[in-house]
């Protein structure tokens, strides 16, 4: 008896949860209302210190750390945005997520699926201050905090069977410190090539999920579950270091990367006219590429001659065959003012033929005005050799990350040996006594190199490259860096200054391969010099 | 009885699960809540609020300016200045030389630049700041400082001189750069971004001109020239309520809203003037006054002879576009063999107008308008003006913008027949208005005259190719912005939104 009464209290108690959960389910969860409210707002000067205690936590970055900015404005700026950007996003996502579930839908025997509501909510994420490092590399960091507690109302309802059931996320939460870097800096706008994106921390993200009205998250133990889920998933694909990379600029096109090389043998000139007047003209040759911001490459000038032979032979990278041109021009060299122009042609590199040498005899002319009568006088002519070798696929680094490792050294390097490339970046706050005209003279193992001349400029900015090519690693020696200032007038007393010199020591970048940093000049107030070393091997 | 309290007992557990389960929800939910509402106040610190929060800990270093610092802008910037200065230049070059060229005074032939780098120093932004001023617009106010080494060679040509360059040296432009956001429903939500200079405080740009390899005085008033030049394309198209419209690509949005539109109608009665300064050596001076609002319509009174306190009691009709801001602009000259004397100059705001109301005011006159530069106290006269304000309805605003149109069309036919719009034209026109030719290349007022000359004179010709000129300047702004903030989608709209927009009724102001 007492067995059977046991088992009926089980049976009962069974029958008896079953109808409690679903009287308690009515009473307490379905008939409530689901809508999302606005929270209420108070003003914090009206909160008491309990109230402020409790939200300290929570206090923007930019309060706490003086390394932060306060971006009020971009915040204000959301929140004005932010109706329409609402309205926006979720029209969009309507739109999106429509033929998806059409073609879905008929697969699982659904008769419809679509949002009841579908709004972000009246709350904007806010920026709780923004970080920015500052680094000699060509990139621009920075760590916005962002913290999004919104009250976003997203109901979908799914209808099967003549049932109707909901889903409804409320109440999302996510706060992250992710870390922007836009690299690298291109001159064209919108001056850079990508933007890498990486969280700091794990992401916190808090959210209600209710099913048919009753919230899932809140059941015990598996909102913490589901929590770390998230974290780590998101944690899996974007914490640091591991990025999100948007590309935003072609890196070929960004960079103008070379694709070619062209060669060029500058054979001989023949019946050049005078121009001295006392004996033959000294003629040389200049050659440049269109488009090309580097400097142009000289032949070696050839005393009184009219027939000259130089038979020199040069190369230069080719950043777009199809619209750039060699330029020519012989000129006729006096020790004293200015070289006189003899003549000029150009050959556009689209005529050439790949890996084909072609030699070519050109007419000189005054100018590339076709219409110059002065062009119908002879001025002579000009035989030179070219070929141009496009880089094969493989040579050509595709993406930045190869681009950014050091680069090989030439085949003809010896063993053991290398390239030492230095790279003058810019100098900050350099000062002469009498003038700042400031280039860089580099100088190694008593080899010199100059860079160009800035005029009158504190804060010059060179960026050139020189490459010393060397049979073992220079672990014990130094490389002596100096700025210094040539007056423009001639002749006049400090004719020459030092701006300020450093000694850098080789052995760090024999180990690190690269080493970019900003040294303080000695013998100078405030001087700095951005410097790039490489250490090229094969 | 087993089976009973059974279920009983699981009818109680039942609900008091749900109980506890909806507990939780409120718990967790009303947590959320109050998150929420402690992130969306923190967002928004004041100094009082912060003073409450941290007590006597208050942290030093932050303030709250107006214009809110941005440091960490300024830092991104200058790094990325290099860059931008390179993009820009190019951008530069092909958006203002069609600019110059149209703005040039008639003394020069022709205004290029010959060379543009912005140099290394790059701007800084003092500040910004953002309110809604309006529904759907977002205002944001830009602080903005550059006083910076650019290398700007400008290759100038005048009539009989072969080209000089001259450099700009030590540009400084210290200005509040205001961008209007029109918002949208659609994204990127912003359906059109409106740029201006803020009137007040005023754009200061400041630079020195040097000629390269040469002297600047090989054209006479060549520096005036191109200071009236800049000074013109400045106030007349970029100053507030001058404003240039970029409409967005991807929405199809109504921008005239945005637009410099006339807004309304002044009419100007120059009764006389008194006590005007006597300039002359032998005689009185012969006095006449030219009035505008907008620099490139001008409108001159007669000329009376010989005579301290001339009466012209002559009518015009000036169209204002917008009455908060502008100003009625009156310059009283002595006419003169060579070049015209400026005998005074006076403003008058015409937010200080009653529409429909006439009223005469009596302006005394100033030696310049910027009082840094007024070097006497020494009493010039004053000058006797009736003006009546009359704002536009919406039906006579239309048929102002028709006729405009109008106008603007036939004088781009013209333009493009060639029948007016060169050079000499304006001279000629210029020369016989105001009775001197070399006076015209000599001085600033000769080419700020000669200026009204091809403007009005020569049936504005100016205007209708500089609307062509700024469209096309524009479109490329267009295509910036879009690339920078839609990513790649270039307007052709853009060309109509032209900011140049006022024009005399037929025949309402007499042309010089």
């Amino acid at each position: 008896m007492g067995f059977l009464s046991t088992v009926l209290g089980f049976c009962g108690f069974g029958v008896g949860i079953s109808a409690g959960l679903v009287i308690g389910y009515s009473f307490f969860i379905y008939f409530q209302p689901s809508d999302v409210k606005d929270p209420k707002i108070r003003p914090l000067v009206d909160q008491d210190s309990e109230t402020l205690q409790k939200m300290l936590p929570e206090i923007p970055l930019w309060v706490k750390n003086p390394d932060y900015d306060r971006v009020d404005w971009i915040n204000k700026f959301l929140e004005y945005l932010w109706p329409y950007l609402d309205k926006a996003i979720c029209t969009t996502a309507k739109n999106i997520a429509k033929p998806i579930i059409d073609e879905q839908i008929p697969k699982y025997k659904i008769d419809a699926v679509e949002f009841e509501t579908l709004t972000l909510g009246s709350l904007p994420p806010t920026f709780q201050g923004m970080k920015v490092y500052v680094t000699d590399e060509k990139e621009l960091i920075m760590e916005p905090l962002i913290k999004w507690a919104g009250n976003p109302n997203v109901t979908v309802a799914v209808k099967a069977f003549g049932l109707k059931a909901t889903v409804q996320v409320v109440d999302l939460q996510v706060f992250a410190l992710p870390r922007i870097t836009l690299k690298p800096l291109v001159p064209s706008f919108p001056c850079f090539a990508s933007i890498f994106v990486s969280l700091m921390e794990k992401p916190h993200v808090d959210f209600g999920l209710k099913l048919i009205g009753a919230d899932l998250m809140s059941i015990p133990g598996l909102y913490r579950f589901v929590q770390e889920l998230i974290k780590d998933q998101v944690a899996n694909m974007y914490l640091w270091p591991k990025t999100l990379q948007v590309q935003i600029l072609d890196p070929a096109k960004a960079f103008k990367r070379p694709v070619g090389m062209l060669h060029v043998r500058v054979v001989r000139a023949m019946k050049l006219r005078k121009k001295d007047l006392l004996g033959a003209s000294d003629p040389y040759v200049k050659l440049k590429l269109t488009e090309d911001k580097l400097s142009s490459m000289k032949t070696t000038v050839k005393h009184k001659n009219l027939n000259p032979e130089w038979n020199e032979e040069f190369d230069i990278f080719v950043k777009d065959p199809q619209t750039q041109a060699l330029e020519l021009r012989v000129f006729d060299w006096e020790q004293i003012g200015k070289h006189e122009k003899m003549g000029m042609n150009v050959i556009p590199l689209k005529e050439l033929t790949p890996e084909e040498p072609k030699v070519m005899t050109l007419e000189l002319l005054k100018n590339m005005d076709l219409n110059d009568t002065q062009n119908e006088k002879s001025r002579g002519q000009l035989v030179v050799e070219l070929t141009y070798k496009p880089f094969k696929e493989d040579e050509i680094p595709k993406s930045f990350e190869e681009s950014k490792t050091v680069q090989k050294a030439p085949e003809n390097t010896p063993d053991g040996g290398g390239v030492l490339a230095v790279i003058v970046h810019e100098a900050q706050d350099v000062e002469g006594k009498h003038h700042t005209n400031p280039y860089v003279r580099v100088l190694f193992r008593g080899e010199e190199k100059k860079t160009k001349h800035v005029k009158k400029n504190r804060d010059p900015r060179w960026e050139e490259e020189f490459l010393f090519m060397i049979d073992e690693p220079p672990i014990n020696e130094k490389l002596h860096v100096e700025v210094l200032s040539n007056s423009s007038r001639i002749g006049l007393l400090h004719s020459k200054e030092s701006l300020g010199y450093i000694d850098i020591n080789l052995s760090d970048v024999v180990n690190n391969k690269r080493i970019n940093e900003k040294y303080h000049l000695i013998d100078s107030k405030n001087g700095r010099i951005q410097i790039e070393l490489q250490w090229r091997t094969k | 009885m087993g089976l009973i309290s059974g279920m009983l007992m699981g009818m109680i557990f039942g609900i008091s699960l749900m109980a506890g389960w909806r507990h939780m929800m409120r718990y967790r939910s009303t947590k959320r809540i109050a998150k929420a509402a402690d992130i969306k106040v923190l967002g928004s610190l004041n100094r009082d609020d912060l003073k409450k929060i941290c007590g006597d800990n208050y942290p030093e270093w932050i303030s709250f300016p107006v214009y809110e610092q941005v440091k960490w802008l300024n830092k991104q910037l200058s790094k990325l200045w290099p860059s931008v200065a390179e993009a820009a230049s190019a951008v530069i070059k092909e958006s203002v030389e069609p600019l110059l060229e149209e703005y040039r005074p008639p003394g020069i032939t022709s205004l290029k630049f010959s060379k543009l780098t912005l140099g290394t120093v790059a701007p800084k932004i003092e500040g910004i700041r953002v309110q809604s001023l309006k529904k759907g617009q977002i205002t944001m106010d830009i602080d903005f400082r550059w006083g910076g080494d650019p290398s700007i060679i400008l290759g100038v040509e005048a009539a009989l001189v072969a080209s000089i360059p001259i450099q700009l040296k030590d540009l400084q432009v210290f200005t509040v750069i205001r961008v209007i956001f029109q918002l949208a429903e659609e994204i990127p939500c912003i359906s059109a971004v409106v740029v201006a200079l803020l009137s007040e405080p005023k754009p200061r740009i400041d630079y020195t001109l040097k000629a390269v390899g040469g002297s600047l005085t090989a054209i006479p008033g060549i520096s005036d020239m191109i200071d009236d030049t800049v000074n013109t394309i400045v106030t007349d198209m970029l100053q507030w309520p001058h404003r240039i419209v970029v409409p967005i690509g991807g929405i199809p949005a109504d921008t005239s809203e945005l637009e410099l539109k006339p807004e309304g109608k002044l009419t100007v009665t120059v009764v006389k003037a008194n006590d005007l300064k006597n300039m002359e050596m032998i005689g009185k001076s012969d006095p006449y006054v030219v009035v505008h609002i907008r620099p490139l319509f001008k409108v001159k009174t007669k000329v009376i002879d010989n005579n301290l306190n001339p009466v012209w009691n002559q009518t015009f009709e000036l169209i204002a576009e917008d009455r908060e801001t502008q100003a009625i602009t009156v310059e009283v000259f002595d006419e003169d063999i060579g070049q015209d004397k400026r005998l005074g100059i006076a403003k008058f705001r015409l937010i200080e107008l009653e529409p429909e109301t006439p009223k005469e005011v009596n302006l005394s006159l100033l030696s310049s308008l910027d009082t840094l530069k007024v070097k006497d106290k020494k009493d010039r006269g004053s000058c006797t003006l009736k003006l009546l304000y009359h704002q536009f309805s919406k039906e006579e605003q239309l048929i102002a913008l028709e006729e405009e149109k109008t106008i603007l069309e036939e004088r781009k036919r013209l333009k493009e027949a060639g029948v007016i719009g060169s050079t000499m034209d304006a001279l000629d026109g210029a020369a016989s208005l105001v009775g001197s030719g070399v006076g015209m290349v000599g001085t600033g007022i000769g080419a700020g005259v000669g200026l009204v000359g091809s403007g009005v004179g020569a049936g504005v010709g100016i205007v209708g190719s500089g609307l062509g000129a700024v469209g096309s300047g524009l479109s490329k702004a267009g295509r910036f912005m879009g690339r920078t903030i839609t990513g790649g989608h270039s307007s052709k709209r853009s060309g109509t939104s032209t900011p140049v927009n006022s024009i005399q009724e037929n025949g309402g102001a007499k042309p010089l």
